[in-house]
């Protein structure tokens, strides 16, 4: 049992009473638990392993250059990855075009804008504001010193709507992407309505990671652009951005790996293509392309109760695990090569 | 424009009015987020709201049948598949994740650590399709050899692939939580004669234990709006049973098996996915923000 409850302080022993240490117990207890923490641990590599050993035992000997390049095929020997493929690819595509711009300069205005005290600002505007006589200029000046009390409210708002976004079940995104983009906005069950979907799904993990990486950057980088003359947004665009953009990148990567293995919100939003119609890779036709992507291609085999159909879906997940793989390589080595310690 | 003179009588030079544009379209970007948030409730309400004048919502919540196709409404079999499955997959990660996390923190050396927590997070990042994959191919007949009579369709095999995919979560929070320790707190208990076992039960699981408790909880969370493994898994017949054993379907699945045929806009279907929807979003909101709190009151800060 635990010695640290048990003892009680002795009294400083005379010298000559100490005595020397005794040769420490091996226990039991102790050697069970350790081994209990090494077991569970090893459990759960052991699942892991099982798990990709299963996928690549099963799927391995389906792999071919014939199943990356053919069509889709109710034949299982037949039946290709291609369309998936090319699928993902645009989805990519429209998924970075999307919530990239969006999720970096909203990470710009809550990091480096939305926090600057206004104090400065609301005397300056106040003063003005006694200075003036026109209605409608006092009126956007009243518009403007509001906006500026409210603003640190609404950035916090922000900031934990950004976070419970992120925690939001991804299928709840694909519920919005069919009510919004399918239904009002009346896009079709396509690759463009998908793309935007992912988009969505992704915009918050983005704006969190490129908060990370711009917070990253010391202050003292954009306060010696300013002191030498450049506004705010010249030192965070010519200092602060270039220093944290490796940052952002690595953050952009693995959110985008995230949204390349989602199934769920896309097949909200598109259904399931039964048809062998190959997609065109250029993103600008992503709104007559039917929807698909090799998640999809695979949880329709995977649905199929026949076992060649199992051995193909184990195939694709090899394909779409590969990817996963080399997108988070590349994001490591951008990590690890371009990031700086300040 | 005239430069403005601030308080102190210095000339300032001021932002041009490109550049205030600029700042106005990042403070819109910035908005964007809200709407999100504004559109998905939006959404679920206004399309849940149009069932509920169908289906009213007393039946909703105490029905005890989900029979679509003969207009029965109850929401009971799909709520109880989730808290199920979500229940296994906790009974699984717990230990798991707590036990990775312990022995990481307290008595992986620090060269295996840096190798084995990244191994861990791919767990993580698997998409859920491969976990169904793997649940369907491998666990399921793994289980029907041990327990005969198995069906093809089980909670447990969900459950238990889902347990997988949450322990990383577990463990990775639990770890970075207990590392926040600081090392004076265990060298003060190692020196009162405990030991390594003592010092982790003791002393840091304890110090740690908000931490521990919100990742336990968010990880919950994440169990009961996952979707893939569990359609693939424990199958599409809605099932009000506790038993493991038998197939069952989630709130998420029915919507993937909804969605999956052509359910027509506006019909009863079609705005029942909603529904539920609204019900998951409630669920996992509520769920996050108690995570949120208890972090928030329990946690300890030390220098």
């Amino acid at each position: 049992m635990s010695t640290a409850e048990n003892s009680t302080p002795t009294p400083a022993a005379p010298a000559a009473t100490v005595r020397p240490l005794a040769k420490k117990r091996a226990r039991p207890s102790e050697q069970a638990f350790k081994w209990l923490v090494v077991i569970l641990t090893g459990i759960t590599l052991a699942m892991l392993a099982w798990l990709i050993t299963s996928v690549v035992l099963k799927g391995a000997g389906s792999l071919s250059w014939d199943f990356l390049t053919g069509k889709p095929s109710a034949n299982p020997a037949k039946a290709g990855f291609n369309s998936a493929l090319r699928g993902s690819i645009v989805l990519m595509i429209i998924t970075i075009a999307v919530a990239w711009p969006i999720g970096v300069a909203a990470a710009l205005y809550l990091e480096k804008f939305a926090t600057q005290s206004a104090a400065l600002a609301e005397r300056r505007l106040a003063t003005k504001l006694e200075a003036t006589t026109g209605g409608a200029m006092r009126a956007w000046l009243h518009t403007r010193l509001w906006w500026l009390r409210v603003r640190p409210k609404v950035v916090h708002l922000v900031d934990v709507n950004i976070s419970n976004l992120a925690a939001v079940p991804s299928i709840i995104y694909g519920l919005l992407g069919l009510a919004i983009f399918v239904g009002i906005m009346g896009i079709q069950k396509s690759l463009l309505a998908g793309g935007l979907t992912l988009a969505v799904l992704i915009l918050p993990i983005i704006i969190i990671a490129s908060r990370e990486a711009l917070r990253a950057v010391p202050v003292s980088i954009e306060q010696g652009a300013m002191a030498l003359g450049a506004t705010r947004w010249q030192a965070v665009r010519r200092q602060v951005f270039p220093a944290a953009l490796p940052g952002i990148l690595t953050g952009t990567i693995l959110a985008v790996s995230r949204a390349i293995g989602e199934t769920a919100p896309l097949i909200v939003v598109g259904g399931i293509v039964f048809g062998t119609a190959v997609p065109s890779l250029n993103p600008l036709d992503a709104g007559n392309e039917a929807l698909f992507a090799m998640p999809l291609q695979i949880y329709f085999w995977t649905d199929q109760p026949q076992a060649s159909f199992q051995a193909i879906a184990a195939a694709g997940i090899i394909v779409l695990l590969a990817t996963l793989l080399v997108m988070n390589l590349v994001a490591i080595i951008l990590r690890n090569r371009y990031s700086k310690r300040w | 424009m005239t430069p403005a003179r601030d308080p102190r009588g210095r000339k300032r030079t001021r932002g041009s009015l490109g550049e205030r544009a600029v700042l106005l379209a990042l403070a819109a970007a910035a908005i964007i987020s809200i709407l999100i948030t504004v559109g998905i409730v939006v959404v679920l309400v206004s399309e849940g709201a149009t069932f509920f004048t169908d289906v009213p919502i007393g039946e909703f919540f105490t029905g005890t049948e989900w029979f679509p196709v003969e207009g029965k409404y109850g929401v009971l079999p799909l709520l109880n598949a989730s808290i199920v499955i979500a229940l296994i997959a906790a009974l699984v990660a717990v230990p798991l994740g707590l036990g990775s996390a312990i022995y990481l923190s307290e008595y992986a050396p620090e060269r295996l650590r840096r190798v084995v927590k990244p191994v861990l997070e791919v767990l993580a990042g698997m998409p859920t399709i491969v976990l169904g994959f793997f649940a369907l191919d491998a666990v399921t007949p793994a289980l029907q050899k041990i327990i005969p009579g198995l069906g093809l369709y089980n909670a447990l095999a969900a459950g238990i692939v889902v347990g997988l995919l949450i322990t990383p979560l577990i463990s990775s929070l639990s770890e970075d939580s207990m590392r926040a320790v600081p090392n004076a707190m265990r060298e003060g208990a190692f020196g009162l004669g405990a030991t390594r076992r003592v010092v982790s039960l003791r002393v840091v699981v304890p110090a740690a234990l908000s931490g521990i408790v919100a990742s336990i909880v968010l990880a919950i969370s994440r169990a009961i709006g996952e979707t893939m493994a569990v359609t693939l898994a424990a199958g599409t017949v809605p099932n009000l049973s506790w038993n493991p054993l038998e197939g069952m379907q989630t709130i998420t699945a029915y919507i993937v098996q909804v969605s999956k045929g052509e359910a027509t806009r506006g019909s009863l279907q079609y705005e029942s996915i909603f529904a539920v929807g609204l019900l998951l979003f409630v669920v996992t909101l509520a769920i996050n923000i108690v995570a949120v709190r208890i972090v928030r009151r329990y946690r300890t800060v030390y220098q």
